[in-house]
């Protein structure tokens, strides 16, 4: 390659006007004696880069390349070798009969004299073979997997990586090579090696574990420690950490301790991702995190800011510690540690410090991207939320940037940040809503006017002087789009209706409206005109303080339209439940929550740091959103209406049997599907026809015939490791959730298959699996919810239908064993971290809520104390808006 | 070539360099016996089946040669052609104990030898009846009619026995092919 860079030099438009024709001509030099390398090198230059541009070669054109460029195995030039080899293997996709460089590849590769390229011809020789002559090749990777030179081992390990997809079987027959490889001296080497062991025994778990414990010390590379530390965290992720799983965690507390950043680093995240995990077991890891605040690296800064700014999430006291240093990164010169600093600071500051905070924040708030600013403003929210005394200050920040230039989303989260320190502090009402009415004299996002008359119709009647207000909703009619001017008529409206003495006055600005070009702005001003004449409407139609659960009114409806026998008559809305408008701002803030969660994991992303965890963003796609396009693409199961909500995956058997099954429960309206994700581990075998036979092993229910099996969507074919997914659905009626117990069996047609070359054989027979028993229980009938303010939630809903009920757990053996199984018999949320326990406690009181099936709100809280004699004591309090709701949570406990 | 090296080639001071393409059905014996040609080469017991094609270079006879080894196997024989163009000679091998598979080989050299790239060309076949030393195996004479040599009027050829293994009939077979070579480039 440096031969070219100084072609690039010298000719520095020889890649301009490249022409395929041309170039295909100048080939024809490979066929010309003596070979001139440069010359040669230069051509393959040129395919390579047209090759690279996307240009299209034809199958016969590449072959034709292909067999000149063979000619040039005559030539010993070092360099226009490993040219030869980098074409080879770009045009081993389209050129016919590649495999035919097989002998002259093994030969370099096995030359004795310590030729450079041997590396590049191992890389070249795996590119080309197809997994029927891998066998034939075998022997040669073998060797060169523990060969004494580290280029050439790595190139057969990596390309041994790359190889094992294609045949499983015959790379894992190299597990000794690769063993005896990890132990080589060169690095990277011993890199390659320990991700191609891993690879092998992923999917057993056992000696995984093994395997990690076998290489926590004695390994020389930092990338191999960094690779453990991951896998160590795969397995933690998977695993109750109470388990197995003990010892990892002490791996990585001495990883803590390793000369090395890097392995430091990643040893900190990891344990800082912990599930579970508890401060004793964070106090090491936020420790060494600590000391990389003060790193003069940047990219060290960086990374320790963002794992604890992440951290402070879930366990703000965790970090309180750090303080003092994460304050002088206020003014570190990269803005992006910077605005991690800040925030980090303002979900774990205490009142004191704030107005300090929002000054510097005020300071720098123009020097960040909108993304980052994103950032900021989510953090005052939720400070705003916390020191509601210090109100006053932060809707002076929030109006102050809201003045300032910036996009929608950034635009939008200063307005919703607004919207919910209005919702959680009444008090400051007034004062928002006069930046707010300010904002809309001059706002370019129709979507955020309209809110924002939304807000000021709905609660700015009850503000001391609402008649302020009037003079800037009127101005939006006169001067907005039609859009705008609907919804300000709205607004107007609303202030008529809430207060009399205002009402001649506003009718007199809605008659106007009555002459808009737009018929909308008309419509809905001549329909306020009619209603403002009569108290009854009023009360009726705009000061009704109760709504439809929307979810639900959405999917009746939906069905409604989709069922031509429903059509026949009326749509019933007595049938949709009535929720109070607060509960529908809960599943507002759910939304938003989540929301904003996303936003925060892809501002991170975009940040122009390096970023270590290439994760964040599949982290931040919601399974269940996943689950419902899967299933919105199979036209049975589109037919169901809108999934309410995914349980996680239950394992059905061994993660090492032959065949691999877990289970995951949609439940829907008026549907329960069984998602059955089956994976084969028999690379000698197909399975075909395959389907899932369940039946109703247990249950104490007499109703239970009213769950009824409406039909299997078998799997037609399951090849070896590639998981297909087979779904059961059973009807139920709305208001029916049962608990059963399932007994499951894989059915299917099992035929025999060669591993090397795929060919299935023509006979096969019938053949069955027993699963594990699947229970479904009342906490997969429940969906999360999020709420900010328990207190206030709990008291919104009140006690009227509140049910009370007390339990011994004597199974469970701890407060966290408690806490954890009552969150899964109820599958509801827990709320201000109440889930976490400290490790002495003996009383606790864990915090929830969520969202009953048909979108009915429920909210708990249980009262726990321990003793080591009894066991643990609950104490179950549920409330919700229907009784029967109640009724059912309390009863879950089992 | 331009007339400097000729001149040079000519009296002796370079070596002029020669192709050389080595073809026959598989496990003929082909690998084997450009081995114990090449000097470079110890013998150390590994020849596996060639996958392809491989190239060997050495100088020998005061001539620079490249031996294009290709495979025999069934699947790439189609892939011959594609070095007919600029050979200077061929080496054809025939396994001598492989009664059964001549009729093969036969079909294959008439395919060759009728090659638009070959069909013109003046240039020397040496053929190689391979294995003497198995019991059974076929005379020179055998092989020579087994293949139909007699028939071959547009090439020089030189059919001889030999022992791949050790190397017994090749040099006699090699020197007459250099001879030729050395005669119609020189
Ligand atoms: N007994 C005997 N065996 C021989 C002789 N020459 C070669 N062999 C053996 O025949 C087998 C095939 O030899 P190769 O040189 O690989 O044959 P090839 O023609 O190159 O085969 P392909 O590369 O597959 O086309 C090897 O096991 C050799 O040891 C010989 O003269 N006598
Ligand atoms: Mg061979």
């Amino acid at each position: 390659m440096m031969m070219q860079k100084k072609d690039e030099d010298t000719d520095g438009d020889m890649f301009q006007r490249i022409d395929k024709s041309t170039v295909l001509q100048e080939a024809r030099a490979f066929n010309e004696y003596p070979i001139n390398p440069k010359k040669c090198q230069q051509i393959l230059t040129k395919i390579l880069y047209l090759l690279a541009h996307s240009e299209v070669f034809a199958t016969a054109e590449a072959t034709e390349t292909f067999f000149s460029i063979t000619k040039l195995f005559q030539s010993k030039d070092i360099p226009l070798r490993q040219m030869v080899y980098l074409t080879i293997k770009e045009l081993s996709t389209i050129a016919e009969d590649v495999i035919m460089v097989t002998s002259s590849l093994v030969k370099d590769i096995n030359s004795t004299s310590e030729t450079i390229y041997r590396a590049n011809a191992i890389r070249a020789l795996c590119k080309i073979t197809d997994s029927s002559m891998l066998q034939s090749i075998e022997r040669f990777l073998k060797q060169a997997i523990v060969d004494k030179n580290p280029s050439v081992a790595s190139a057969a390990l990596v390309s041994s990586h790359h190889l094992f997809n294609k045949n499983k079987e015959v790379v894992k027959r190299w597990i000794n090579e690769v063993q005896e490889a990890a132990n080589s001296r060169g690095l990277a080497t011993q890199y390659h090696a320990v991700g191609l062991m891993y690879l092998i025994k992923q999917h057993d778990r056992m000696a995984v574990i093994k395997m990690i414990q076998n290489y926590s010390s004695g390994l020389r590379s930092p990338y191999a420690y960094c690779m453990l530390v991951r896998y160590i965290a795969k397995i933690l992720d998977e695993e109750d950490i109470d388990g197995n799983a003990r010892g990892l965690y002490e791996i990585l507390e001495g990883f803590l301790r390793h000369k090395n950043d890097m392995i430091v680093y990643e040893a900190a995240r990891a344990i800082c991702n912990m599930k579970n995990v508890t401060s004793k077991e964070l106090y090491p890891a936020v420790s060494a995190l600590q000391l990389m605040l003060v790193n003069p690296k940047v990219s060290l800064r960086f990374a320790a800011i963002r794992t604890l700014n992440k951290l402070s999430l879930t366990h703000p006291q965790a970090i309180v510690s750090c303080n003092l240093d994460i304050e002088n990164l206020i003014t570190d010169s990269n803005r992006s540690i910077a605005t991690f600093a800040i925030t980090t600071l303002l979900k774990t500051g205490n009142e004191a410090s704030v107005d300090r905070l929002m000054k510097q924040i005020s300071g720098f708030m123009s020097e960040i991207a909108d993304e980052f600013k994103i950032i900021v403003v989510d953090a005052i929210r939720a400070l705003c939320l916390k020191f509601p005394q210090k109100q006053t200050m932060m809707l002076n920040f929030l109006a102050s940037i809201l003045r300032d230039e910036g996009g929608y989303e950034y635009k939008k989260a200063i307005v919703d940040a607004i919207f919910d320190i209005v919702q959680s502090i009444p008090e400051s009402r007034e004062f928002a809503f006069s930046y707010l009415c300010e904002f809309i004299e001059d706002c370019e996002f129709t979507k955020l006017s309209v809110r924002i008359l939304h807000l000021l119709g709905a609660e700015g009647p009850e503000v001391s002087q609402p008649s302020q207000y009037i003079r800037y909703i009127y101005n939006r009619i006169i001067l907005e789009n039609s859009t705008i001017r609907a919804a300000a008529t709205s607004a107007l409206a609303k202030f008529a209706i809430k207060i009399p003495e205002l009402r001649e006055r506003i009718k007199v600005l809605l008659t106007r409206c009555l002459e808009d070009v737009d018929d909308e702005v008309r419509d809905r001003a001549s329909l306020y005109l009619r209603i403002l004449d009569d108290e009854e409407l009023c009360k009726k139609y705009i000061v009704n303080e109760n709504t439809y659960s929307l979810n639900y009114l959405e999917s009746s409806l939906q069905e409604y339209l989709e069922d031509e026998a429903l059509r026949k008559t009326a749509f019933d809305i007595s049938k949709v439940p009535i929720i109070t408008k607060a509960q529908e701002k809960s599943e507002q803030l759910r939304i938003k929550t989540k929301t904003a969660g996303i936003l925060a994991s892809s501002a991170m992303n975009s940040a122009r740091e390096p970023s270590p965890k290439k994760s964040a963003m599949a982290e931040s796609i919601d399974p269940q959103q996943q689950y419902a396009m899967e299933m919105e693409a199979i036209p049975q199961l589109a037919a169901l209406g809108k999934l309410f909500t995914s349980s996680t995956l239950t394992p059905l058997t061994e993660l090492e049997t032959e065949y691999v099954v877990g289970c995951v429960k949609h439940i829907f309206q008026e549907a329960i599907v069984f998602q059955f994700n089956v994976r084969n581990t028999l690379n000698d075998s197909v399975l075909e026809n395959v389907s899932i036979v369940m039946d109703i092993a247990s249950q104490d229910d007499e109703n239970i015939d009213l769950l009824q099996p409406l039909y299997c969507i078998p799997c037609n074919q399951l090849l070896y490791d590639q998981p297909e997914k087979i779904y059961v659905v059973y009807k139920r009626p709305q208001q029916y959730t049962p608990s059963v117990t399932f007994s499951c069996l894989l059915k299917f047609i099992v035929k025999d298959c060669d591993p090397t070359t795929g060919e299935i054989d023509s006979e096969g027979f019938e053949d069955e699996y027993q699963l594990e028993d699947l229970e479904l229980s009342i906490g997969d009938y429940v969906a999360p919810a999020f709420i900010i303010n328990f207190q206030k939630a709990w008291d919104e809903i009140g006690d009227a239908n509140e049910v009370v009920e007390t339990y011994m757990l004597t199974a469970a053996t701890s407060l966290k064993k408690a806490i954890s199984s009552v969150i899964d018999m109820l599958g509801m949320t827990p709320c201000e971290n109440s889930d976490i326990v400290e490790d002495r406690a003996n009383t606790h009181a864990l915090l929830l809520t969520g969202t009953f099936v048909g979108g009915i709100p429920c909210i708990a809280r249980a009262r726990m104390i321990y003793e080591s004699s009894t066991g643990v004591t609950l104490e179950l309090t549920v409330r919700s808006p229907v009784r029967a709701v109640c009724e059912i949570l309390s009863n879950a406990i089992n | 070539m331009g007339r400097f090296s000729d001149f040079l080639i000519a009296l002796g001071f370079m070596k002029k360099k020669v192709n050389i393409l080595c073809v026959g059905l598989d496990n003929s014996g082909k690998t084997t016996i450009i081995n114990s040609l090449n000097p470079n080469k110890v013998d150390n017991g590994m020849i596996v089946p060639t996958i392809g094609f491989s190239i060997e270079t050495f100088s020998k006879s005061k001539l620079n040669l490249t031996v294009i080894d290709m495979s025999g196997q069934g699947r790439y024989r189609d892939l011959w052609e594609h070095y007919y163009v600029d050979v200077d000679a061929v080496i054809f091998v025939v396994d001598s104990s492989d009664k059964i598979r001549t009729c093969v080989a036969k079909d294959e050299l008439e395919q060759m030898l009728n090659h638009k790239d070959l069909k013109k060309r003046k240039i020397p076949i040496l053929f190689f009846a391979n294995k003497n030393d198995i019991e059974d195996s076929m005379s020179v004479a055998d092989c020579s009619n087994a293949l139909g040599l007699n028939n071959v009027k547009t090439k020089n050829w030189y059919i001889c026995s030999c022992n791949g293994l050790t190397g017994d009939g090749i040099l006699t077979g090699f020197n007459w092919l250099i001879g030729i070579i050395k005669k119609i480039l020189i």
